[in-house]
């Protein structure tokens, strides 16, 4: 469906932060929170490891 | 304190039967729904990513625990199963050399082939991980230790 895997981070970190900020949090205004946090966390985090695992080498030749 | 006229038990069954089912049993409309919104969306991205379901092989042991978790997801782990292999089967034969292997083993293998094979078998097993969370939620509310 999608061949992004940027997008497929997106939308999984997204729905994974919905799912735990309700299962976490009852107020309104931390759900939120604890949304924006782990969501911005997972795709700041991933795009970090990504960049740090950059210089070494695949298996491709 | 428990919560009254519910039982720990039909909550966690609902639970596994269809996502938020149990907290819906508990009163908790709104996060039912929300549960039951995020976790089938997980698991039709997965069927949609053409994702594939696991089957336990004897000699891999993580492959008991990647099947548990498809099966947790409920009923509906059955369309997953039934897409990925043309048929509802849940372990390999012990027998790797019979026919029935090999047919599964080519069902997996032409899966593995699809681009976004990876990311299906992650959507199908986040849907499975979230409702285990799901029914032991689901349970601490029913006796009472969460809110």
């Amino acid at each position: 469906m999608f061949r992004s895997h940027f997008l497929n981070m997106v939308i999984f970190s997204a729905l994974v932060s919905v799912f735990f900020a309700f299962l976490t949090q009852t107020d309104r205004r931390e759900r939120l929170k604890v949304m924006a946090i782990l969501c911005l966390c997972m795709i700041v985090l991933s795009l970090i490891v990504a960049y740090a695992m950059y210089p070494f080498p695949s298996n491709k030749h | 304190m428990p919560s009254k006229g519910v039982s720990a038990f039909i909550s966690c069954l609902l639970a596994w039967v269809v996502p938020g089912g149990g907290h819906l049993y508990l009163g908790k409309r709104s996060r039912a729904a929300v549960f039951f919104l995020v976790v089938v969306a997980t698991f039709l991205l997965g069927i949609l990513n053409q994702g594939r379901s696991y089957l336990i092989d004897r000699d891999q042991p993580l492959t008991y625990l990647a099947a548990l978790t498809n099966i947790a997801t409920g009923p509906m782990e059955l369309a997953s199963r039934q897409l990925t292999y043309h048929r509802l089967v849940y372990r390999l034969p012990a027998d790797e050399n019979s026919p029935e292997s090999a047919q599964l083993l080519q069902a997996m293998r032409e899966r593995v082939k699809i681009v976004t094979d990876e990311y299906g078998t992650t959507y199908l097993l986040t849907a499975g991980l979230m409702n285990i969370l799901l029914m032991l939620d689901a349970f601490d509310i029913a006796i009472g230790r969460k809110a």
